[in-house]
Parts: structure tokens; C-alpha cells; sequence
């Protein structure tokens, strides 16, 4: 055989096959319609925030982090936040004390449950995650910023266009960690998606996912 | 920023450094070219998104490269992708069966399989470590997790891949933390 002199070596293998010389053209199509989509989005999450009258104490606010006014898209200030009310919903093995108004279980399973916005501003296929929430319990240990809500931890981290909050399952769920991956721009700020993750039950038929 | 400016950088940068994040997504994705495009276009897409950051950024690839690395990981925890259980240690499920590679078309089907026998953290693990050659902290700052866990981690990842890769075609292969 060839020797593979290290594991770089070995990688490289993999990875230095001849690539074609990028055309940016079609990422740029792709990045200029996700930018007039998260304009959209937001416009009208903004005028539904206009409507909302009750917050139910958990978190109504503007997000205008990294919010750009480019010359070429329109230029959007609207408030954003989400509304949550107490009313229960099962997405088995998953059920929650609160519900989110304006968003509907896409998909679920023992492992993850998808909530996407009612406004049609993301794909239809389930699992499709981006500017969706994503339920997911899983055996992975929970990291990011510690914080104590209702008695119990809660650990947010953030990543490129997501906050993820994780905690440990109650004593009577199944033993895990159930984390929910919320997107930046679809108006959750952390003390409602800390009341919406405290709101969930694992239930018996839960399976760990992997990842 | 202007929307001409941001276009500009956008369409240089994916022109200078494509091809690099696709090599990258490559290993992620275990050579799923399908996957890896995917990955790959939704990173730079998120980039476009977050130029300001991009800019800002004291590496702009290294950026788009952790960048990457979430989208993978996003990726991951997809639901079709997340069909099967988690066990204590994914690898120890495997059938090992050392091969022993030929030429080099060969060793990278072999090098190819042995990565797609890793978890998708594990997998991560050893493109940042040993591809990127980031250290162990700046391992854990990509991965949100704690120096303790790459460390593992690794370990895990590199003791598997010696299992399947015929440890005496690769002396090297040597776990470092």
C-alpha cells in the first residue's frame, strides 16, 4: 500500500480532491434571497407584534441585532416578540404547558419535535430547521451560560443564527437532556424561550437522538 | 455598510475561499458530496447574513469555517438524521474490520469509511484537531464544549480510526490529546 505518513496525511486524501473553480453566482442568488425572506419575516412578525397585547410576562422585545439597512433591501425597524399562552399541547412523546401563538407542530418524533412560524415563512418539509424550533433530547451533556429559572438550571449558548437552551429532564422523565434550538430571527428572547423549555414533559416514549 | 459593499466582499470572499470550506465539509460530511454542498451553502448563505460579523472577524476564514462547523452540527440534529439512538459510544457499535489499504484511491475509501464510523462531534473533533490543527481550547470554543470533552473525544475518535485503519499501515495515528 501507499504509506499514509499521518492522519493529516490521510485526510488530505479525502479532502484535496480536484475541485472546480467556484462560480459565486449561485450563492449569491441563494444569500440575497434568504436576506429579502429574513426582511419579510421580520416586517411581519413586526406587525403581528404591533397586534399583541398580552405577553403573559415572559417576553415581548425588539431584536434589531445585526440588523442591516442595505440600499437595495427595504429597510425594517419593526418590534418582534412572541406570545405565549397557557394552553397544553402534545407532540407525543413531547407535550408543553404553554403554547407559542402564531406556531404550529410540523414534526415529531420520539427523538425531536419541529414548531415552525404560521406565516409561511419557512419550507413545509420538517425537516427543514432553519428559522424553526427544534425540540431535541438527547444524552449530549448541556453547555453554555448557566442560569436558574423556576427552580431548575438552564444553560443558553449561542451560535451562528441559533440560541440552543438545554436542561435535564425531571425526576420522573426519562433521564436525559431536552434542549431547544431557537432561531435568532423569529422574535424569542431568552426569558420566553426559557418559559417555553420549562414548559416541556418528556414523556415515556422519548428516544435519545444522536448529534 | 452598504448592500453593494457587502455584495462585493461577499462574492470575493466565496471566490478566495470556497473551495477550502467545501475540503472542510467534506471531511465533516465524511465525503458526502451532497451533504457537504448543502453545508457549505448554507454557511455562506448565514455569512452573507452576518457580514458585519464576517467583517469584524480577526480571520474571516476562520470564521466561516466555525461557521461551517455549526451548520454541520445543526445538520446533524436534522430529525432524518437523528433516526438513530445514541449509545454511551457510537463507534463501539461498529463491526471493525481492518483493512488494508492499497493505493491511495483505496486508503481514501478506507480513510472515508473510518470517518463516516464516527459521530458527527467526534468527526468534528478530528477535522478541527487534525485538519485545521486547532488546539484543544480553541477546539472546545468551536465545539461549545469543555477541553475535557475534545480530549476525549479525540481520544475515542483516534483509537477507532486506528481499529479500522490496519495500525500497522498507519504507526502514526497516534492519539494526541
Amino acid at each position: 500500500m501507499t504509506p499514509t505518513p499521518d492522519l493529516k496525511r490521510a485526510l488530505a486524501l479525502v479532502a484535496e480532491a480536484d475541485l472546480p473553480s467556484p462560480d459565486p453566482t449561485d450563492d449569491l442568488a441563494r444569500a440575497h434571497r434568504a436576506a429579502r425572506a429574513r426582511t419579510r419575516r421580520r416586517f411581519r412578525a413586526g406587525l403581528a407584534g404591533l397586534a399583541v397585547t398580552s405577553i403573559l410576562g415572559v417576553g415581548a422585545a425588539t431584536v434589531l441585532a445585526d440588523a442591516e439597512s442595505p440600499s437595495t433591501e427595504a429597510t425594517q425597524v419593526a418590534p418582534e416578540g412572541v406570545r405565549l399562552v397557557a394552553e397544553r399541547f402534545d407532540a407525543a412523546p413531547y407535550s408543553f404547558d404553554l403554547t407559542p401563538t402564531g406556531w404550529s407542530v410540523q414534526g415529531q418524533s420520539p427523538t425531536a419535535v419541529t414548531i415552525a412560524p404560521d406565516d409561511g415563512s419557512t419550507s413545509a418539509h420538517p425537516d427543514d430547521f432553519r428559522g424553526k424550533l427544534v425540540i431535541m433530547f438527547d444524552a449530549n451533556p448541556p453547555h453554555g451560560e448557566a442560569v436558574d429559572h423556576e427552580g431548575r438550571r438552564f444553560w443558553i449558548a449561542e451560535s451562528d443564527g441559533y440560541t440552543t437552551i438545554a436542561t435535564h429532564t425531571r425526576g420522573d422523565e426519562p433521564s436525559g437532556v431536552v434542549r431547544i434550538q431557537y432561531p435568532h430571527d423569529a422574535g424569542w428572547e431568552h426569558p420566553s424561550m426559557l418559559a417555553f423549555l420549562a414548559s416541556v414533559h418528556v414523556g415515556d416514549g422519548a428516544r435519545w437522538g444522536l448529534g | 455598510m452598504r448592500a453593494d459593499d457587502r455584495t462585493a466582499e461577499f462574492v470575493e470572499f466565496t471566490r478566495t475561499h470556497r473551495r477550502d470550506l467545501v475540503r472542510t465539509a467534506t471531511l465533516l460530511c465524511a465525503g458526502d458530496e451532497a451533504f457537504a454542498e448543502d453545508v457549505v451553502q448554507t454557511t455562506l448563505t448565514r455569512l452573507y447574513l452576518s457580514w458585519r460579523r464576517v467583517r469584524r472577524a480577526d480571520s474571516p476564514l476562520a470564521y466561516a469555517r466555525r461557521s461551517l462547523t455549526h451548520a454541520f452540527i445543526d445538520e446533524t440534529r436534522r430529525a432524518h438524521r437523528r433516526r438513530e439512538t445514541a449509545t454511551a459510544d457510537p463507534a463501539g457499535e461498529l463491526v471493525a474490520e481492518p483493512t488494508t489499504p492499497g493505493t491511495d484511491l483505496d486508503t481514501r475509501a478506507v480513510v472515508l469509511a473510518a470517518l463516516a464510523s464516527l459521530g458527527p462531534r467526534q468527526r468534528a473533533v478530528v477535522v478541527l484537531r487534525h485538519w485545521h490543527d486547532l488546539d484543544v481550547a480553541e477546539t472546545a470554543r468551536v465545539l461549545g464544549c469543555s477541553t475535557g470533552t475534545v480530549k476525549s473525544q479525540n481520544a475515542r475518535a483516534l483509537a477507532h480510526l486506528r481499529t479500522v485503519i490496519t495500525p500497522a499501515e498507519h504507526p502514526t495515528l497516534e492519539a494526541s490529546p
